[in-house]
C-alpha cells in the first residue's frame, strides 16, 4: 500500500513538472530582415577604396554603408540609391567618415536622389510615382563627418571628437570633429533625401542630412530633404557653408544646429516642419564660435498635409547665431520665438506675416527690434525649381 | 480541476495512520569535529531495543509507548543518558542535537533530560565552531523556532548578511559580482540572468535542512567565491512524518484596494506564474519580409498583420488585490526493514515534497526616475538634469514552487534524487510624464507622457542525484553529484508608447518621445555540475587527519535573443484623441489615413542581437585537513580549474553585411585561463569555548555571458543602454578579463551556553583588475554603458557579532535574548587614468580629487539587529529586528555624468509566533515590515551640490498574516 502510494505521488510530482515545463516553450522565431524591392546594385560592404556609382544606375544600401578614410565614393549625376528598411540596430544609411569624400555632384536636370527601396522611382524622374511626399522613416538617411573643430565636452572635458547620434558607440566610423577647420569631406550639388530619419532609439534617430565636424572646403549646395522623421539637417559643430537648402514635411526640426557650427546657411525655404523651424543651440565645449543663418522663407504650417511646426525659433540661453532676413509665413497661433533674451542671439530683418497689433503673442519675451510684422518672401524661390517640393507647386507664392 | 483532485490526493495519502509502535529518532555529532558520528550505539535501557547510527549520524527505534531511558554510547566517547524520553503511539519522538565529547578522567557518563535536549541550538553551534571555514548559518531547528516562512526572512538572521529587494542575499555588503548561492552545494543559476545570486525568497523554509554562509574559502568550494558563499541544504530524510499547509496574506495600506493600481490585460494563465500565448510574437514577425506598406504586401496583408498584434499599448487602472500565498509540503521516512540475510543492514526511504505560491501586487505611486549632470564650470556646483521620469507603477508577481526529493540510504550508502521547478511571472504597467531638458548636453528638449506595460517570464528547472558512500573501517568517503538546470527568461512584448507634446500638436516624435516600440527578448540556459568528492581518514603526526580530493566539472550554455518592431506611420500623424488605449484602434492602421500605423522590423540577419555562449570549467583539488599541534587545526589545499568561455555573436558592422571590417565569433574562445588557488585555515583552540581563526585564499571573479558579448541591450523604460564587453573603444581594448583576489581572515570566536556567542573578525581583500560598468563617453545623446576592467582595488574591514540572552540582568529574562552584527568595510580601488581625469575636468572650486575610491556595489557598513523573545513552552516567538546597508555607490559617474548612490534603506520589521492547540499544531504568524515607512532611494552626488533623485521608489508599510496547520 505504502509503495503504491508512493508511486502514486511521482507520477504526480512528474506530471506538475511537465505541465509547468511543456507551458514555457515559444516557436522558434527566424530573424526577420525586409529584404524587398531589391532591384538595383546592392551595396553590402564598406566603401574602402575608390569607387564609383554611375549615371542611369540604381544602388541598394544594404546596411549601414561606410566610405572609410583614405576612400572617395564618387556618384555622377542622376543616380538613385536607396535604403532598405529597417529600424535600430536594422537601420540602413550612407555615412561618410572622417578622411573619407563623398563626391555627389548632380545637376538641376539629373539630380542624385537618397530615397527608400520603396520607391519606384527611376532615374529621371524628379517625384515619386508611389510614395507620397510625407511618408518618413522608411531608412537612415546620408551622414557626413569630418574633422573640422567643434564644441563639445564628456566626462573629459573639452573634446575634439565624439560619436554621431544615430550610429552606436561600437561602431568607431561613427567619430567626427578634430582640428582641421579647412577640412574637405568632398562635394554635395543637387542632392534631394526623402523618406528616411529612421528610428534608433528614443531621441536617437538619423537626419535626413547629418554635418558633424565638416570642414569649410566642403561644397554643399542645392541640397532638398523632404519627409525625414528626424530633423532636415543638423549641423554638429564645423564650418561648413550650406547654400540652397529647402526642407519639406520633415517630422522633427527642420534645420537643427549643436556644438558651435561655424558656417553660413544661406538661401533657404521650410515647409512645415512637425517640430521646431529652427532648434539652434549653443557650444556644449568651452569653445564658442557662432552662424549665420540668413535669407529664408519659412512656411509654418500646411493644410494639404495637415503639418504645423512647433517654435517659430528655438534657441537656448548660450545659443550664439545672428538670424538675418527670415520671411515667417503661416503662423498659427501657439508658435511662439523663443528665448529672445538669449545674449549671442541677434535678430535682423525677421518677419512674421501675423498683423501688427499681435506681433507681441509670438514672441516669449520682449520683442527685439529685428522682428517685425508683415513683410515678404526673402528666400530666392527661382533656384529651387528642380525641386521635388516646386514640381508639387509647394513653392507657388514664395 | 486537476489540481484540486491532486491536492486532495496527496493530503488523503498523508493521513492515514500509523502503526501501533511510536518512534525515536535522532541525530549524533562529534564535539571535536562538529561532524556526524556513525556507528554510535543507541539502546533504550532495559529493554533489548537498539540500533546504531547511519552515515548520516542519524538513528531510528521503534518502541512501544512508554517513557524510556535512552543511552548514547560510542567507544572512546563519554556515553551520553537521556531520561523521560516519551514514546506515544503512532508519533516520532526527537532526539536532536545529541552531541558526544571524548572521554575524560572526570566524566565517563553525562545525564541529561530529553526536554533539554529538545531545547538545544547546539549541534550547529557545535558545527560551526569546529567548522574548518568560519561558518555562519541557521538550522531547521532554528527556523522552527522563529517561524519564518522563506529562506530569505531565515537568511536574515545570519551575521554580515544584507537583504536587497527582499530576495537577493549579500555577503558583508560585497555587491552581486562577489556573491555566490548554491543549493546542495551545486552552482545553479538563478532566475534573473544578470546576477549571480539565486533569489532566495522562493524557498519555503520547510524543505530546508539548513542555510549556511562561508565567508572564507577551502579548496574543494568553486573558486568563483570572494565575500561568500551561501549553501541551502534541503531536507532528505525529514525526521518526522509531517503534512503541513499554510495560508498567508499581506496588507500594505499604500498599495492594496487602490483603484489607482495599474495593470493591463494578461494572458489567462498570468495567475500560474507564466504566459498563455496572448503576449507571444505573431507568427508572421518571426519570419522574413514582414508586410509593411513598402514590402510587396497587398494592404490587407499589412492591416492583418499590425492586428496581429495585441491591440494593448494604455496601462490601465485597476483596483489592486492583498499579497496571498499557500502552500503544501508533505515528508517521511519509511523504514523497509533490514536486508535478508544481512540483518545488519537498515535501509531507509525518505520523501519531501511541496508546493507553493504566492502573488505580490505592488503600487509605487510617485515613482522618480532622473538623469542628472553636472556642470563643466567649476563654480557651478548645482547638477542639472537631463530628463526626468516621475509617474506611478504597477506590479504583479506570481511565484509558484514545486520541489520533490527521494532518498535511499543503508548503513553507508545513501542516494538521494531532488527535482525543483520554479515558476515565475512579473506584469509590470506604468505610466510616466517625461521632462528632457535642451540645455543640457546632447539633449534635444521634449515633453512626452509614456505607458509602458511589461511581462517578465522565468523558470528554472533543477535536478540533483548524489551518492554519498561511506567504510567506516577504512575511512574512506565519496560523494559525487550531478545536477543539470535549464532556465528560461522571456520578457514578451515589452510595450512603449510615448506621446510627444508639442506646442500644436500631440503625436509620436522619433526625436524626442520616441516612436512606439515592441520589444520580444529571450534567454535560455542549461547548466551541468558533476562532481566528486573523495576522503580519507588516517593518522598524521599521531592525530587523526583527513585527506579530501575531487574533480568537478561545470557546463553552463547560454542563447539569447531580441527581437525588435518599431510602430511607423506611413504619411502625416493626425491624433484627435491622443490616448494610447486607442492608438491601435482600426481606423489608425494601414491603410487607413491618417496615422497609417504598421511596424518596422529591427531585426537584421544575422541579428547582433542574438547570442550564444557556453562555459567549460573542469577543476581538480587536494587537501589535507591535520592537526599539527593539539591544539590547532589546520586545512592546507589547492585547487586548478580550467576554465574556458565561448561565444557566438557579432557586432553591428559584421550584421549589417560588412563581412570584412565586422567582427564575427563562431563559438570562439573569448577567455581561457587555468589558475592554481591555494588556501590555507588555520584554526586554534584558546580554550574549549574560544577559537582564534586564520585564513588566506586565493579566488576568482569572472565575467558573465553578457558582460563577455557583443550584445548591445536597450533599456525601453529608461533609454540606457547596455555594450557588451567585446567592443573596442579607443579606450578599450575589448578585452574583458577575470578579476583575481586575495583574501585574509582573521576571528577570534567565543561561544557560550545555550546558543550564545561572541565574535570579532578582520578581513583583508586585494582585487586585481576588477571589473565595474563604465559609462561610454563617446555618446552623449543616449546612455551607454560597457562593462570594463578598471584600476586594482582592495578592501578590509572587521565584524563584531554577539547573541546574548538577558538572564544576566534578571533571569526572568532568559526568555529575552538580543543579537546582532556589525560588518565595516574600507575599501578602495585605483582609478583609471581615463576616469582621473575625467574627475580632474570636472573637479569644483574647492573639490580635491584623489586618484583613488570605494568600489561599486560595496557598502561601508552592515548592520543587523534584533530583540527577540522565546517561549518554546507556550509556542510564542517574537522579535523586533533591524537591517541596514551602508550609502553605496552603485553606478560611477565621473567627469560630466555625478555618480550614483543608494542610499541606507532602515528595515525595521516585527514578527511574532504563535502555536496553538494540543500538540502545537498550529500556528499563526504576524509580521509587519518596514515599520520606518522608509523609501527606496538612490541619489546623483555631486561636490556641495544638492543630491538629485536617480530613483525612488516607496514601498510602504505592510501587515502580514498567516496560519499553517500541520496534520
Amino acid at each position: 500500500m505504502k509503495k503504491l502510494n508512493l508511486l502514486l505521488y511521482l507520477a504526480m510530482f512528474a506530471t506538475v513538472i511537465g505541465v509547468f515545463s511543456a507551458c514555457s516553450k515559444d516557436d522558434d522565431d527566424d530573424d526577420n530582415n525586409n529584404n524587398n524591392n531589391t532591384s538595383g546594385i546592392v551595396v553590402t560592404t564598406n566603401i574602402s577604396q575608390n569607387t564609383t556609382w554611375t549615371t542611369g544606375n540604381v544602388y541598394v544600401l544594404a546596411g549601414r554603408i561606410t566610405v572609410l578614410s583614405g576612400a572617395t565614393l564618387n556618384i555622377q549625376p542622376g543616380v538613385i540609391i536607396k535604403g532598405q528598411a529597417g529600424t535600430g540596430a536594422n537601420a540602413t544609411a550612407l555615412l561618410i567618415a572622417r578622411g573619407g569624400k563623398l563626391m555627389a555632384e548632380g545637376t538641376a536636370d539629373q539630380p542624385i536622389i537618397f530615397t527608400s527601396v520603396a520607391d519606384e522611382i527611376v532615374p529621371g524622374q524628379i517625384e515619386s510615382p508611389n510614395l507620397d511626399p510625407d511618408i518618413d522613416g522608411l531608412w537612415g538617411g546620408l551622414i557626413v563627418l569630418g574633422n573640422a573643430s567643434i564644441s563639445a565636452s564628456n566626462e573629459n572635458g573639452d573634446v575634439n571628437e565624439v560619436q554621431i547620434e544615430g550610429i552606436p558607440t561600437s561602431d568607431p566610423n561613427g567619430l567626427y570633429g578634430g582640428n582641421n577647420d579647412e577640412d574637405n569631406s568632398g562635394v554635395l550639388k543637387y542632392i534631394s533625401i526623402r523618406h528616411g530619419g529612421t528610428n534608433i532609439g528614443s531621441g536617437n534617430e538619423i537626419n535626413g542630412l547629418t554635418l558633424g565636424g565638416v570642414g569649410s572646403n566642403t561644397i554643399v549646395e542645392n541640397i532638398e530633404v523632404v519627409a525625414n522623421q528626424d530633423d532636415g539637417v543638423e549641423w554638429f559643430g564645423g564650418t561648413v557653408n550650406v547654400k540652397n537648402l529647402l526642407v519639406w514635411n520633415v517630422n522633427d526640426d527642420a534645420i537643427d544646429t549643436d556644438q558651435s557650427w561655424g558656417g553660413t546657411l544661406d538661401n533657404f525655404i521650410v515647409v512645415a516642419p512637425g517640430g521646431h523651424n529652427y532648434e539652434l543651440d549653443g557650444p556644449e565645449g568651452s569653445f564658442e564660435r557662432g552662424h549665420t543663418i540668413q535669407n529664408g522663407t519659412v512656411v509654418c504650417s500646411d493644410t494639404e498635409y495637415e503639418r504645423s511646426s512647433g517654435d517659430l525659433i528655438n534657441v537656448d540661453d548660450n545659443s550664439i547665431v545672428a538670424l538675418k532676413n527670415i520671411y515667417f509665413t503661416g503662423i498659427e497661433e501657439g508658435q511662439q520665438i523663443n528665448r529672445v533674451t538669449a545674449a549671442g542671439v541677434s535678430f535682423e530683418g525677421i518677419e512674421l506675416n501675423v498683423p501688427a497689433g499681435d506681433l507681441a503673442n509670438y514672441v516669449n519675451g520682449e520683442v527685439p527690434a529685428g522682428v517685425t510684422a508683415g513683410g515678404s518672401p526673402k528666400a530666392n524661390a527661382g533656384v529651387f525649381g528642380w525641386t521635388w517640393a516646386s514640381n508639387a507647386g509647394k513653392l507657388a507664392g514664395l | 480541476m486537476r489540481k484540486i483532485i491532486w491536492l486532495l490526493l496527496i493530503l488523503g495519502m498523508g493521513l492515514q495512520t500509523m502503526a501501533q509502535k511510536g518512534k525515536i529518532r535522532g541525530t549524533v555529532y562529534e564535539e571535536a569535529t562538529g561532524e556526524s558520528l556513525v556507528g554510535v550505539t543507541v539502546f533504550l535501557t532495559g529493554t533489548t531495543i537498539g540500533t546504531t547510527t547511519d552515515l548520516d549520524g542519524k538513528f531510528s527505534i521503534d518502541a512501544d509507548p512508554g517513557s524510556y531511558q535512552a543511552q548514547i554510547s560510542y567507544i572512546s566517547f563519554q556515553t551520553i543518558l537521556i531520561n523521560d524520553v516519551q514514546v506515544k503511539a503512532g508519533e516520532v519522538t526527537m532526539l536532536e542535537n545529541l552531541v558526544l565529547k571524548e572521554v575524560s578522567l572526570e566524566l565517563s557518563e553525562v545525564v541529561v533530560s530529553a526536554e533539554v535536549i529538545r531545547r538545544t541550538e547546539s549541534a550547529l553551534l557545535t558545527i560551526k565552531k569546529k567548522s574548518a571555514v568560519i561558518l555562519d548559518g541557521i538550522s531547521s531547528s532554528k527556523i522552527k523556532l522563529t517561524g519564518d516562512a522563506t529562506a530569505v526572512e531565515a537568511a536574515k538572521r545570519v551575521t554580515g548578511v544584507s537583504v536587497e529587494d527582499g530576495k537577493y542575499v549579500y555577503v558583508r555588503g560585497l555587491g552581486d559580482r562577489y556573491s555566490k548561492t548554491m543549493l546542495n552545494q551545486v552552482d545553479i543559476p538563478g532566475l534573473d540572468p544578470d546576477r549571480n545570486s539565486l533569489q532566495m525568497d522562493i524557498f519555503p523554509t520547510n524543505l530546508i535542512d539548513n542555510i549556511f554562509v562561508s565567508k572564507n574559502y577551502t579548496a574543494d568550494m568553486p573558486a568563483d567565491f570572494t565575500g561568500g558563499m551561501l549553501n541551502i541544504e534541503t531536507k532528505d530524510f525529514p525526521e518526522e512524518k509531517s503534512i503541513s499547509v499554510s495560508l498567508g496574506l499581506t496588507y500594505n495600506p499604500s498599495m492594496h484596494f487602490n483603484s489607482d493600481w495599474l495593470t493591463y490585460e494578461g494572458g489567462s494563465t498570468d495567475m500560474l506564474g507564466f504566459d498563455d500565448g496572448t503576449r507571444a510574437l505573431p507568427a508572421r514577425a518571426g519570419k522574413d519580409n514582414i508586410p509593411t506598406p513598402i514590402s510587396g504586401a497587398s494592404d490587407q496583408e499589412v492591416f492583418d498583420f499590425v492586428t496581429s498584434f495585441d491591440s494593448q499599448l494604455a496601462a490601465k487602472q485597476k483596483t489592486s488585490f492583498m499579497d496571498y500565498s499557500m502552500g503544501i509540503s508533505m515528508g517521511n521516512q519509511i523504514d523497509l526493514g533490514k536486508k535478508k540475510g544481512d540483518p545488519a543492514k537498515k535501509r531507509k526511504l525518505g520523501y519531501v515534497f511541496s508546493l507553493s505560491y504566492k502573488t505580490d501586487t505592488k503600487f509605487y505611486d510617485e515613482v522618480i526616475f532622473g538623469e542628472y549632470q553636472r556642470y563643466i564650470d567649476p563654480n557651478l556646483y548645482e547638477m542639472r538634469y537631463a530628463t526626468i521620469q516621475t509617474g506611478q507603477l504597477g506590479e504583479q508577481n506570481v511565484l509558484l514552487g514545486a520541489l520533490g526529493g527521494l532518498a535511499y540510504k543503508t548503513d553507508h550508502s545513501k542516494i538521494r534524487l531532488t527535482l525543483m521547478h520554479l515558476q515565475n511571472g512579473e506584469s509590470r504597467a506604468g505610466k510616466f510624464y517625461i521632462v528632457n531638458d535642451g540645455e543640457a548636453v546632447g539633449q534635444s528638449g521634449y515633453r512626452a507622457s509614456s505607458d509602458n506595460i511589461e511581462y517578465n517570464q522565468r523558470s528554472l528547472t533543477n535536478g540533483l542525484l548524489n551518492g554519498l558512500h561511506l567504510w567506516p573501517t577504512t575511512g574512506w568517503e565519496i560523494d559525487w553529484r550531478i545536477s543539470p538546470t535549464y532556465s528560461t527568461s522571456n520578457d514578451p512584448d515589452i510595450r512603449k508608447t510615448a506621446f510627444t507634446y508639442q506646442p500644436l500638436d500631440t503625436l509620436f516624435s522619433g526625436g524626442a518621445g520616441g516612436n512606439p516600440s515592441r520589444i520580444w527578448r529571450s534567454l535560455e540556459e542549461l547548466n551541468n555540475t558533476s562532481k566528486i568528492d573523495l576522503s580519507k581518514k588516517h593518522e598524521l603526526m599521531k592525530r587523526d587527519a583527513r585527506l579530501k580530493f575531487g574533480l568537478s566539472h561545470i557546463y553552463k550554455q547560454r542563447d539569447y535573443e531580441i527581437l525588435f518592431f518599431d510602430m511607423q506611420f506611413f504619411g502625416t500623424q493626425s491624433w484627435t484623441n491622443p490616448d494610447p488605449a486607442h492608438v491601435l484602434d482600426a481606423e489608425n492602421i494601414y491603410p487607413n489615413k491618417p496615422n497609417s500605423i504598421y511596424y518596422q522590423s529591427g531585426n537584421r540577419n544575422p541579428n547582433p542581437n542574438t547570442y550564444a555562449s557556453n562555459i567549460n570549467n573542469f577543476a581538480a583539488y587536494i587537501s589535507e585537513e591535520f592537526n599539527p599541534l593539539p591544539k590547532l587545526k589546520t586545512i592546507v589545499g589547492v585547487r586548478i580549474e580550467y576554465y574556458v568561455q565561448k561565444h557566438t555573436g557579432r557586432d553591428q558592422t559584421y550584421a549589417s553585411g560588412d563581412i570584412i571590417n565586422g567582427k564575427n565569433l563562431d563559438n570562439d574562445k573569448v577567455l581561457e585561463s587555468t589558475d592554481l588557488f591555494p588556501s590555507v585555515n588555520l584554526i586554534y583552540a584558546l580554550s574549549d569555548e574560544q577559537n582564534l581563526r586564520i585564513s588566506y585564499s586565493r579566488t576568482i571573479a569572472r565575467p558573465s555571458f553578457k558582460e563577455l558579448s557583443f550584445a548591445q541591450i536597450i533599456d525601453p523604460i529608461s533609454n540606457r543602454i547596455f555594450n557588451g564587453s567585446l567592443f573596442t573603444y579607443s579606450g578599450w581594448d575589448g578585452n574583458l578579463t577575470e578579476t583575481r583576489i586575495n583574501n585574509f581572515d582573521i576571528r577570534w570566536e567565543w561561544y557560550l551556553p545555550a546558543g550564545q556567542m561572541y565574535s570579532v573578525s578582520g578581513f583583508y581583500k586585494t582585487f586585481d583588475n576588477p571589473i565595474e560598468l563604465v559609462r561610454i563617453p563617446e555618446q552623449q545623446t543616449s546612455t551607454e554603458y560597457q562593462p570594463r576592467n578598471v584600476g586594482d582595488g582592495q578592501l578590509y574591514g572587521v565584524e563584531l557579532e554577539f547573541r546574548k540572552d538577558l538572564s544576566f540582568i534578571a533571569i526572568a529574562l532568559n526568555k529575552l535574548s538580543v543579537n546582532g552584527n556589525l560588518t565595516l568595510v574600507k575599501s578602495s580601488i585605483d582609478m583609471t587614468d581615463t576616469e582621473y581625469n575625467s574627475r580632474k575636468t570636472y573637479e569644483k572650486a574647492g573639490e580635491s580629487i584623489e586618484n583613488n575610491r570605494v568600489m561599486a556595489g560595496q557598502s561601508p557598513f552592515v548592520v543587523n539587529a534584533g530583540i527577540t523573545y522565546s517561549d518554546p513552552d507556550h509556542g510564542l516567538d517574537a522579535g523586533v529586528f533591524y537591517n541596514v546597508k551602508g550609502t553605496t555607490l552603485s553606478i560611477v559617474g565621473a567627469g560630466l555624468f555625478p555618480d550614483i548612490y543608494a542610499d541606507p534603506f532602515n528595515s525595521l520589521n516585527f514578527s511574532l509566533n504563535k502555536r496553538f492547540g494540543k500538540d502545537k499544531r498550529t500556528m499563526i504568524d504576524f509580521k509587519v515590515s518596514n515599520l520606518l515607512n522608509e523609501k527606496v532611494v538612490s541619489h546623483y552626488r555631486s561636490y556641495e551640490a544638492e543630491d538629485q533623485v536617480y530613483s525612488s521608489l516607496n514601498p510602504g508599510i505592510s501587515v502580514g498574516l498567516g496560519v499553517s496547520y500541520q496534520f
